[in-house]
């Protein structure tokens, strides 16, 4: 029998209280007053006999009470009952992070370190496989090939291949990489022996734990997690904001996010272009805040970098420019361009230029022959001639959006010509004016007002517009309706482009639309939904797949950040060796084509994870601490003994016997007192 | 001229001798229990009084009194109020005249009232039975016409007053001894020496006491008394408890005097108790015999008559001494 906290058996000495009671007679507190004590000496507490005698079995009982309890807090169990015997062979799994916050400081060497100490404590019976893991986990040493090695060279074969191998740049995904782990224990026929994990990381922060949550641990499974500590807490990553660079008195400005570690030591920092050595901008961040700062973007700079931080693996941030679109919209009226009372008017003014976009208008007069632009969006205003209509249906059909705006109910029969299906327009008689009374928020066109802050239209009064009849078609929908129930926007899918019948028009004696701050937001959705601003993504990750299938170019290879050319698999457009951070380029893409992978931020919350979070998900922990062996040797033979005894809980046994004896020494007492007490009463 | 001494066989005629008194506990005489449930300590004294006759002693001494006895030749410094002017004119010569003193005994108690005196084992504490002694002798010498004064004492003297016969003096006597409190510690040396300091005359010491003081002490101070020519007579008084040491549970014991506790088991105490105790009371007793003091042990079980006849047959003993004396 072993005990989990033998110095409470100190406790039994307490037996020798009651022997010592039983044996010295009972000193009275009774005080005799005498008149002079001068011939009088104290008289020393006397052991009777008498006592001892009489009360052998109470003090048998009571002696017992004292040793159960002491035994029951000293937690008492049997190691031979084990269910888990620790001699028995482990499938033991090395699940060594290579994440970029492994690059800081002496990490990485610990890490090795720390693998091939467990490689050569592990006995000959034991199974290991060497697991590397950052966004996923590699296999670095499988079962078979330590199983192939002479025991002798298992421990080196592990130190060997961790030589090979350095941290990369991506992040920690140490849920997923657990459960590749628990897998490939799954994986194998070996289900007697009992499974470790052993995760050798600097659990930071920003590991992601996804996964975990609820996952049903196989039994005999224990997962060890070997903290690695940095001997200098500070680090600050510096992130540049995704949104586009805003120009403002005509440079260009990028938003950097600073932020700093809840550990670090420092709070101020410098941020700079590598192109700009000497325009600095400092910042104070806090530990365990971030901070967002303005960067005046030089012409040819790539890269932003950070000065004042110890580690600098996350010090730098790469940045590609969005090149910048032009987008053609033709706008079909004799609409002048200075008349405030009429649509082109406010055409113009609400396409501004963007540093991701240029829109060009091109104005035609309803007579004039269709000029030959590439334009995605037509708006017509007046009611096109013949040729321009059988133009514009051409367009159409090729996947142009054209905007009608009914002026007249004139336009009725020409829209039909171009929708394809019989619509007829009459002038709604409404008494005041009409509002937007339904709208179909999960249109394309709407889903930017979709949120409760933006979906207010009744602020937009029509004061005319035209009551629209066309024949239901699957070709046609309507998108909003007045509150009288007329159509108020209408979609006719054309061919592969759509027409957008608007029932009124933004011209001030219509509507109010364009007076409406929905107009602009509205007339973008339109430029969206025809497919002329396409999302342009050039700013990733480290380890993120970048799509390739909007660029153009002879044969797909990508030139990485340290000048080597990898070439994409012909039948994929897809490209994730995105593993250096960095800018990288598509060789001899038209138009050129470059985007810029950068490490993630959350790699730079380097605040060690605490260990409760692992166990909250349920992660059936043996925690080992970066001490010494024989500390964490002890250690673990104390949590083993612990599990066990808790398995076990002799100690309730002990409380239960305690409590039977304690009852019948209240019985032997209380029928010894009542002897004693009856020749008295008599 | 009267024959005061001759009074004790009449008394003793009344409730038999008093060593038969003595060896049948008393029974015939009033129990002290019965009689220290009487509140007033006059009216105890004149209980236990009650029976004997006033008597007087014959004076061993003369004064100037009412009864003439002699002329002298004047001298100068006698006082010239008794010169017997019709004397002088008759022989032209100095006379004074000499009476028989009108007091004939200067009686002085003292009533030792230290912690000690207060315990009792009876019901009553040795202070009770010792203040009754006190006033009982106190009224018995009143009565017969002798003067009598107390002074109680613990480490120092408390109170006292001087020994006189006259009207309202025994009153006085009888509140002093009431007021008797209990003092604090026994001290026999400091009292009884002021004691002889104050009673120049020779008359009698009556001292009640425990003596529960070391024995060496105690010879000192009786013999202060006893140096000064006075008659000593020593009353001690033990509880029965005291002698016997008859306790039984072992108890935290008090004492009254240093207030010291002590964890005594009796039956291992008792004999050591006992030997000193005996040792104690031996050598108080060979001390009264070296000083000529009539030593008289009372157990506060005792009856109070005893101490009376013991008192006068020690005073028949003294008077014919005296007698003798004088012859």
């Amino acid at each position: 029998m072993s005990f989990l906290a033998p110095l409470f058996l100190a406790g039994a000495a307490a037996i020798a209280l009651p022997i010592l009671f039983h044996l010295i007679r009972r000193t009275s507190r009774e005080k005799v007053t005498f008149s002079s004590l001068m011939f009088l000496t104290s008289s020393p507490p006397r052991v009777t006999r008498k006592s001892r005698l009489e009360n052998i079995l109470l003090l048998l009982l009571r002696c017992a009470v004292l040793a159960l309890l002491a035994t029951a807090f000293a937690r008492p169990f049997l190691r031979h009952v084990t269910s888990a015997p620790t001699g028995n062979a482990k499938r033991i799994i090395l699940l060594v992070d290579t994440s970029a916050s492994m690059k800081r400081d002496e990490l990485w060497a610990d890490a090795k370190a720390k693998a091939a100490e467990f490689a050569k404590s592990a006995a000959a019976g034991d199974e290991l496989a060497v697991l590397t893991f950052d966004r996923g986990a590699r296999t670095l040493l499988a079962f078979n090939d330590w199983n192939a090695a002479p025991i002798g060279d298992r421990a080196a074969l592990v130190s060997q291949r961790l030589q090979l191998i350095e941290p990369k740049f991506a992040m920690t995904q140490l849920g997923n990489a657990l459960l590749s782990a628990t897998e490939l224990l799954d994986h194998e026929n070996t289900s007697a022996m009992a499974r470790q994990i052993v995760v050798i990381s600097d659990l930071q922060d920003g590991a992601k734990l996804d996964g975990l949550q609820g996952f049903n641990w196989p039994r005999n499974t224990s997962v060890n997690v070997v903290q690695l500590k940095s001997k200098r807490p500070t680090n600050v990553g510096v992130q540049i904001l995704p949104e586009p660079a805003v120009t403002t008195s005509g440079a260009e400005v990028v938003k950097v996010r600073v932020s700093n570690s809840a550990e670090s030591k420092r709070e101020q920092f410098e941020v700079r272009w590598s192109s700009a050595p000497t325009n600095v901008v400092a910042v104070y961040v806090p530990p365990g805040q971030s901070r967002t700062v303005d960067l005046p973007k030089p012409a040819a700079a790539d890269r932003v970098m950070l000065t004042g931080d110890e580690s600098d693996f996350d010090n730098t941030a790469w940045f590609v420019p969005p090149s910048r679109e032009q987008i053609n919209v033709l706008f079909i009226g004799d609409d002048s361009d200075r008349d405030p009372q009429r649509q082109l008017f406010y055409v113009h003014r609400a396409f501004s230029d963007t540093p991701r976009q240029i829109v060009r208008v091109a104005v035609t007069k309803p007579d004039a022959p269709l000029p030959n632009t590439n334009a995605s969006v037509i708006v017509v205003a007046t009611a096109p001639s013949a040729e321009q209509s059988t133009a514009i249906a051409e367009k159409l059909r090729n996947g142009a959006t054209v905007l009608w705006s009914m002026t007249t109910t004139a336009d009725a029969a020409p829209l039909a010509q171009l929708a394809g299906v019989s619509i007829t327009a009459d002038e709604a008689s409404s008494g005041k004016y009409s509002m937007f009374g339904e709208i179909d928020f999960a249109h394309p066109l709407f889903v930017p007002f979709a949120d409760a802050r933006f979906s207010d239209f009744t602020k937009i009064h029509f004061w005319k517009h035209r009551t629209l009849k066309f024949d239901a078609s699957p070709n046609a929908r309507i998108v909003a309706r007045f509150d009288n129930g007329d159509p108020a926007l209408a979609q006719f899918t054309v061919g592969k482009g759509t027409l957008l019948v608007l029932a009124s028009s933004w011209q001030p004696g219509d509507s109010q639309l364009a007076l409406s701050s929905k107009f602009v937001p509205l007339l973008y959705s339109v430029l969206e939904f025809s497919g002329a601003i396409k999302a342009q993504a050039l700013a990733f990750n480290a380890g993120d797949v970048v799509d390739l299938s909007g660029v153009t170019a002879p044969k797909l290879s990508v030139r990485k950040p340290d000048g080597s050319i990898a070439d994409l698999v012909t039948t994929s457009t897809k490209f994730s060796a995105t593993d250096q951070i960095g800018v990288y380029s598509v060789v001899s893409a038209q138009p050129p084509f470059q985007f810029a992978v950068n490490l993630a931020p959350e790699e730079s919350k380097t605040t060690p994870l605490a260990i409760e979070e692992l166990q909250k998900l349920g992660v059936p922990l043996n925690v080992t601490l970066a001490g010494t062996p024989e500390h964490n040797a002890r250690k673990a033979a104390q949590l083993k003994a612990t599990e066990i005894e808790s398995r076990q809980k002799l100690w309730r046994w002990l409380i239960a016997a305690t409590l039977l004896v304690l009852m019948v020494e209240t019985l032997v007492a209380s029928r010894l007192s009542r002897r004693a007490a009856t020749p008295a009463g008599t | 001229m009267h024959a005061g001494v001759t009074l004790l066989p009449v008394i003793m005629r009344a409730s038999q001798t008093p060593a038969t008194a003595a060896a049948q506990g008393g029974k015939s005489f009033i129990d002290p229990q019965v009689l220290m449930r009487i509140k007033n300590l006059e009216l105890r004294a004149r209980v236990v009084v009650q029976g004997f006759w006033n008597g007087m002693h014959r004076s061993p001494y003369h004064g100037f009194s009412v009864e003439f006895t002699e002329y002298r030749q004047y001298t100068p410094g006698d006082d010239p109020r008794y010169v017997d002017w019709k004397l002088y004119a008759r022989s032209d010569r100095y006379y004074v005249k000499k009476f028989e003193d009108e007091t004939n005994l200067r009686c002085q108690l003292l009533v030792d009232c230290s912690k000690s005196m207060g315990y009792g084992s009876l019901g009553y504490t040795k202070s009770d039975y010792a203040n009754t002694l006190a006033a009982s002798l106190g009224y018995f010498l009143f009565e017969q016409g002798d003067a009598v004064g107390v002074l109680t004492f613990d480490e120092a003297v408390r109170d006292y007053l001087p020994a006189r016969n006259r009207p309202g003096h025994l009153r006085q006597l009888m509140l002093t001894l009431e007021k008797a409190a209990a003092g604090t510690a026994t001290d026999l040396i400091a009292p009884l020496k002021r004691a002889a300091e104050i009673n120049r005359r020779r008359g009698l010491m009556i001292l009640i006491s425990d003596l529960l003081a070391p024995v060496d002490r105690l010879e000192t101070s009786l013999g202060t008394l006893a140096a000064s020519g006075h008659e000593v007579l020593l009353f001690h008084v033990l509880d029965p408890t005291e002698v016997t040491f008859s306790f039984d549970k072992a108890s935290l014991f008090y004492d009254v005097e240093s207030a010291r506790e002590l964890y005594i088991d009796p039956a291992l105490a008792r004999r050591e108790y006992l030997r000193q105790f005996t040792a104690h009371t031996a050598g108080i007793e060979a001390i009264c015999r070296k000083l000529g003091v009539a030593y008289h042990r009372l157990m506060t079980d005792q009856a109070l008559e005893l101490a009376m006849f013991d008192f006068l047959r020690a005073r028949d003993r003294r008077g014919k001494l005296v007698k003798r004396h004088n012859r």
